[in-house]
């Protein structure tokens, strides 16, 4: 189980909604923050967000049982720790 | 009496204090091109110690009350200046640039307008903003005063939200956690932080809802 949490505030919502939209992956909620759940990786395409340097570079709250293997100008990869 | 135990009782910067080796540039700088009064001056026949030197103590008002000060001793030489760095503090070439930099003042404007404003100021004058630049909730134009200390002005992008402050204190919980790991990283960090994200984010919420729940439907207030 891979997961990853994002904090909801309007900077971090693009990246939210995109990863939203792959079918492997599941949006759950807890408090403020959007935890994003796969069986496998999960990967968001950073040019597909929209959003900018300082904001993709930030938007990780927190990482379950996972660890980040890319986070660069083209993507964010999670996979299962 | 009123019990001050445990208050948040400070307001702001009093004043935040510099030495400087161009007592004029520095009046240029933050009088004539930023337009900061001159609010107190202290001229100071040295101070305790034999050695001390005479000097000048002046104060900048910088909104709100809050002031940046300079202390200007006369016949106190400059150091020798290595590659980097600013009246206070030099740095060899081996000190990355972001360190060099990390250690700053941001004085904070309400609007685009105001910020514009002063990048307008800057650029007119023989400091020009250097860098303007968006970062996640904030833009900030910066320059380096005549002390070479780096200088920032900013404004809010939107306002704070309650979470973002649940957030900042998870963070620093988390860090406080993990930095007596030894070879710690941002992956222990963003760990730990989830640990406490499900501990906690949920009654946090709860919480929220039961103050916004409270405001909206006062009880017993009105027949």
């Amino acid at each position: 189980m891979t997961g990853v949490w994002f904090l909801d505030v309007p900077e971090n919502r693009p990246i939210v909604d995109v990863v939203a939209q792959d079918p492997t992956v599941r949006v759950t909620r807890v408090g403020p923050y959007f935890g994003v759940e796969s069986d496998g990786a999960i990967v968001i395409d950073r040019r597909s967000t929209g959003v900018r340097h300082a904001v993709w570079y930030s938007c990780v709250a927190g990482l379950s049982v996972s660890r980040i293997t890319q986070w660069d100008k083209d993507a964010l990869r999670v996979e299962a720790r | 009496m009123t019990d001050l135990t445990g208050r948040h009782l400070v307001r702001g910067v009093d004043h935040a204090a510099f030495p400087t080796f161009d007592p004029a540039g520095t009046v240029t700088f933050y009088r004539d091109v930023l337009g900061l009064p001159v609010v107190h001056s202290i001229c100071a026949a040295g101070w305790g110690p034999e050695d001390h030197p005479d000097f000048i103590h002046f104060f900048f008002d910088i909104g709100n009350g809050d002031r940046i000060a300079f202390f200007y001793y006369f016949g106190l030489e400059r150091p020798e200046r290595l590659d980097r760095g600013d009246s206070f503090a030099q740095f060899g070439s081996d000190v990355p640039e972001y360190f060099v930099r990390s250690r700053h003042l941001a004085l904070h404007v309400d609007s685009e307008e105001a910020l514009l404003e002063y990048r307008r100021r800057l650029d007119a004058s023989s400091w020009p903003v250097e860098m303007q630049l968006q970062h996640e909730t904030i833009e900030s134009i910066y320059t380096h005063d005549p002390n070479g200390y780096f200088f920032e002005i900013t404004r809010a992008l939107r306002p704070v939200t309650p979470q973002e402050d649940l957030d900042a204190n998870l963070t620093i919980d988390a860090l406080v956690d993990i930095v007596s790991r030894p070879g710690h990283t941002l992956d222990d960090l963003l760990a730990r932080k989830a640990e406490l994200i499900v501990e906690r984010a949920g009654a946090w919420q709860e919480q929220q809802d039961a103050v916004r729940q409270n405001i909206t439907q006062p009880s017993g207030v009105h027949a």
